[in-house]
């Protein structure tokens, strides 16, 4: 593995969920870095790939799956790993979601185990103690 | 302050139910006609929108309006292949609804009249049509100021707050309220406590983010498709129970609630009983929520 820590994106608006996402990682050796909204994450992503997404769908503003949808636009994140973490768990989004390569679509609530198994799966992260 | 009024032309969720034992609530699907002065706004363009559309063509004072719709399920469009205005070359139609722009709009409003579904395109509109693009913080529509939020329907679904003569209506025909609150209350057992808390914060949040749609509004158009019976065996269909949407209405300090998107198996008895019981919960919460049952051809003075 080479020695740059993966970076997370999350996009919720919910404190509870940015505690939740936190805390999940919070023994992983990533850098976490969240957003309340679609908007304030594009920025962010217009200049950087994370080596993961986990984004909500409903948001203020831009929709999750929009913003997604936005992001596969740009030829930097046509292939950046992606999950949804919604409280919405309906097939017509799962379909959405699958079309622009969702890599998972985790209905809320959700446990911070799922979370951290989601995210070391597609990172490869470490544990912060762990010198692999 | 124009003189202003809205009117239920279609009431019904799912699919239309011109029904006999149906008739007294109305079977057509969702549409709700606001007008303001020469304004014409239509919430939705179910099956409700052909009479509108035949009424309009009596008329001859407005030429022009602005049809939002909540998203592109077919009881909120099926009526449009039939809207006889949209037929006609002296109309102006303005269509706004979910999508990133303007042509994605365009796209899925025309999607249904396609063959082999239909045998002529929306090409044959001869109005003059217009597809707004996306604005992320409302508009204004003549006298009204319109916006929207995300809500809980499969599917990009907006609800929409229509200000207009200092009143406040919100029309929310999809939107499955509490859906957190409940799905947890399903799955407790899979949690560990300091989860489980976290939790309780997300249910607070949601009631929060609701009530910001809802808030203080003067007049709230609800899904409430579901008895609580229904809602036990229909949880994450996208459509309300209507003793959530009272619930809802009352946390929200709503003053007026027509309880809409009706289930077309609910007859004109199942929704007298429907309408007894919401009175006796908001009776018991010592709430002054006014509840109505929207029915087609109601009117309201705004």
């Amino acid at each position: 593995m080479g020695n740059k820590r993966p970076t997370v994106i999350g996009v919720d608006n919910s404190p509870s969920m940015k505690k939740l996402l936190e805390r999940s990682m919070e023994n992983l050796d990533i850098d976490l870095t969240m957003f309340a909204s679609a908007e304030e994450a594009w920025p962010y992503l217009q200049s950087n790939r994370p080596n993961l997404i986990v984004l909500s769908i409903i948001l203020p503003g831009k929709n999750g799956l929009s913003l997604l949808r936005d992001l596969r636009q740009l030829p930097v994140h046509q292939e950046t790993q992606a999950v949804i973490v919604s409280s919405k768990d309906y097939v017509q989004d799962r379909l959405v979601a699958k079309d622009l390569g969702a890599l998972e679509f985790i209905p809320k609530p959700v446990s911070m185990q799922t979370i951290t198994d989601v995210v070391v799966k597609y990172t490869q992260a470490n544990l912060k103690n762990d010198n692999n | 302050m124009s003189k202003a009024q809205l009117r239920f032309w279609g009431v019904r969720g799912s699919y239309a139910a011109p029904f006999s034992t149906h008739l007294g609530v109305g079977g057509n699907t969702s549409c709700v006609e606001i007008t303001a002065g020469d304004h014409l706004l239509i919430c939705d363009a179910g099956t409700g929108i052909i009479p509108l559309g035949n009424k309009l063509m009596q008329q001859d004072k407005i030429r022009e309006m602005l049809v939002i719709l909540t998203h592109y399920h077919w009881d909120h469009v099926c009526g449009l292949p039939f809207f006889v205005p949209a037929f006609m070359p002296d109309w102006k139609i303005k269509f706004f609804g979910p999508g990133d722009n303007s042509a994605l709009i365009e796209e899925h409003v025309a999607a249904q009249m396609q063959a082999p579904y239909f045998p002529v395109g929306t090409e044959t509109w001869l109005a003059e049509i217009n597809y707004l693009e996306t604005q992320s913080n409302g508009f204004q529509y003549g006298p009204m100021k319109i916006s929207f939020s995300n809500v809980h329907h499969p599917g990009i679904t907006y609800g929409y707050k229509i200000e207009l003569n200092g009143k406040t209506i919100v029309y929310a025909s999809d939107n499955e309220c509490k859906f957190i609150e409940k799905s947890i209350k399903h799955r407790t057992d899979e949690f560990n406590e300091e989860e489980l808390a976290l939790f309780e914060d997300m249910i607070h949040e949601e009631h929060q983010s609701e009530s910001k749609l809802f808030k203080d509004a003067d007049i709230l158009i609800h899904d409430a498709q579901y008895t609580p019976d229904d809602y036990d065996k229909k949880h994450g269909w996208g459509h309300s129970c209507y003793v959530d949407a009272i619930d809802t209405a009352i946390g929200a300090n709503v003053k007026e609630l027509y309880l809409f998107h009706h289930d077309p198996n609910h007859d004109d008895a199942s929704i007298e009983a429907i309408q007894k019981h919401s009175n006796e919960i908001i009776k018991e919460k010592g709430s002054s929520l006014i509840c109505h049952i929207a029915k087609e051809g109601m009117t309201i003075d705004l």
